[in-house]
């Protein structure tokens, strides 16, 4: 691996991003929708309805169970634990915002160099296979996760700002550390990764975004299966989800090594 | 300084290039002539090791492309693919950087200054590239080809769909760089392009027809021919048909006031042929060699080897 060559590429991914920014337009609505959404449900609907979530049946039943691996929920009053149970859950979220933000960057960034041709003239230089996918996957991966971290800034201030005091210290723990300061950023680059599988095997960015969208799947079901109590994601499980997910990235990166063939591309792709 | 050594080529049942050889050495530039579909651009790219023969091999100073090699030797060659595939939202210079970032080139600025004035780009450098012409964007690619000064380089369809003022400059570059002993292959299936900048050419149609100086080639088709312009005589000047021909020619045409013939011996024969005539009473007003277009000489050739 040649890093200047990694650099040179990746600078110049950042610059054709800078240059067409509507790519990154479905990672912002993601991140807005994912900032703003808790606020709106936790927040605002009991206050313009007046009906507290704290006496909602459902709700208590739901903090009981919660209480069990969110001890700190024990020390708050009902309404406050019921906006730390909602906020907490709600993180999740924040792991769908870099899986979709990488997708959208890296299905432009491949297919984009087929459509403009610009791959062949890549292929004459020294770069490797290896480097091209690489500094692909990093270009796309760097706006992903500065927009996930601003959105969870974001996030963490209206909490702080709006919820009940108290709610906040329960959100800053080690779990939301590995959640979305681990987890969500690994989730992102199998994500991105597969779509720069994906992408070297179809011919417009649509079709690798659609086929990509299956990836935030997974997440979604923990986010549902999470809040609806169906089962709970443990830090221990979220250890090994994190692990699992790298694993996952690495031989999808081998995957996409494999499968971006150069001669086909230089012969097939039109 | 580049050799192609019984290369051929096959992509699935198709064979796109078949059992073709030749080398090129520094300070020449070699014309790959063909008709589209012919392999011109599948031979360029096995040259340049974007992709790898399916027998033979091609060599870059000595050295055979390997599939372990690639990165190194494509370091060595400066190659200008048949689309500009330049980076339209990128301006002309970031297109160039990045090239020679990618070409590890030891002082990009100073690289890109130089390429950009030779090629009357350096004051469109801020320009995003999606702003320049056809003309500017083909000489852009050129210049991307050659920011990091090759010794060989690999042009396909250089003067493509460009002005005749920007097809001289690319030409002129050309020749500079041949002087600076560059070996330089052309492929383009324009035939007057390639007789103004080609020292050799390799007529292909998937396999090679026939390789050599644009001259020899159209003697070694057609002979050499002469064409001798006469002024009106007392004799009928449809007498010195046979002059000419026992004076040495053969294929003897008269044509208004000009004789066309083929010379039975190539080196002697004018003089011989000019005395016969005068001899005969023929006023002689020119005498020149009669060059057929290297247009025929080519589908001469193909005709020939049953490809037209």
């Amino acid at each position: 691996m040649n890093y200047n060559r990694i650099r040179a590429l990746i600078g110049k991914e950042l610059r054709e991003f800078r240059a067409n920014p509507s790519v990154i337009i479905p990672v912002l609505i993601v991140v807005i929708i994912s900032t703003i959404l808790p606020i709106v449900i936790v927040v605002v609907i009991p206050k313009t309805t007046g009906q507290s979530l704290a006496t909602d049946r459902g709700m208590q039943q739901a903090l009981e169970r919660a209480a069990a691996w969110m001890p700190a929920l024990a020390n708050l009053p009902p309404q406050a634990a019921a906006e730390a149970f909602f906020f907490q859950q709600f993180l999740f979220v924040f792991l769908i915002a870099p899986v979709v933000g990488a997708v959208s960057l890296a299905a432009y960034s491949v297919v984009g160099e087929k459509q403009g041709r610009t791959l062949e003239p890549l292929l004459t230089t020294p770069v490797s296979t290896a480097e091209l996918l690489v500094s692909k996957a990093l270009a796309s991966f760097m706006p992903a996760l500065v927009l996930e971290a601003a959105g969870l800034a974001a996030y963490l201030a209206l909490v702080a700002a709006i919820g009940s005091p108290g709610v906040l210290d329960v959100l800053l723990t080690r779990r939301t550390l590995l959640l979305v300061g681990v987890l969500g950023p690994f989730a992102a680059l199998a994500a991105l990764q597969a779509t720069i599988a994906i992408s070297s095997r179809v011919n417009d960015p649509r079709s690798a975004q659609q086929i990509s969208v299956f990836l935030v799947m997974p997440l979604i079901a923990m986010f549902v299966g999470q809040i609806s109590g169906a089962f709970v994601v443990t830090t221990g499980v979220l250890a090994l989800m994190t692990a699992a997910i790298g694993v996952a990235w690495i031989l999808l990166v081998l995957l996409s090594v494999a499968l971006f063939d150069r001669e086909t591309i230089l012969t097939r792709w039109k | 300084m580049i050799s192609a050594d019984r290369v051929s080529r096959r992509f699935g049942d198709r064979l796109a290039v078949d059992d073709v050889s030749f080398e090129v050495q520094a300070g020449e530039v070699f014309g790959l002539l063909g008709p589209n579909g012919a392999g011109k651009t599948t031979t360029l790219r096995m040259l340049g090791g974007l992709i790898l023969p399916t027998s033979g091999s091609v060599r870059i100073a000595g050295q055979p492309f390997t599939r372990g090699n690639g990165g190194s030797l494509r370091a060595r060659i400066g190659f200008l693919t048949e689309t500009p595939g330049l980076w339209d939202q990128l301006s002309v210079e970031e297109n160039l950087r990045v090239y020679a970032q990618l070409f590890s080139v030891s002082n990009p600025g100073r690289a890109i200054e130089r390429i950009l004035r030779m090629l009357e780009l350096w004051d469109r450098r801020a320009d995003r590239v999606v702003l320049l012409s056809k003309g500017m964007k083909q000489k852009l690619a050129l210049a991307r080809a050659l920011v990091h000064e090759p010794r060989i380089i690999l042009l396909d369809e250089p003067t493509a769909n460009l002005d005749p003022q920007t097809a001289r400059t690319v030409r002129d570059l050309m020749r500079d760089l041949r002087a600076d002993g560059c070996a330089i292959v052309v492929s383009t299936h324009n035939l007057d392009e390639a007789e103004r900048m080609a020292d050799r050419v390799a007529l292909v149609s998937r396999r090679l027809i026939a390789v050599g100086e644009p001259a020899l080639l159209r003697r070694e088709v057609f002979g050499r021919r002469l064409r001798v312009g006469l002024l009106a005589s007392v004799r009928p000047l449809a007498d010195f048909v046979g002059v000419a021909t026992r004076a040495g020619a053969h294929d003897v045409r008269l044509d208004g006031t000009e004789l066309s013939m083929v010379l039975d011996a190539p080196e002697t024969g004018p003089p011989a042929i000019v005395r016969a005539l005068v001899e005969a009473g023929a006023e002689v007003r020119a005498v020149f060699d009669d060059e057929p277009a290297l247009e025929d000489v080519y589908l001469k050739l193909l005709s020939r080897g049953g490809l037209t």
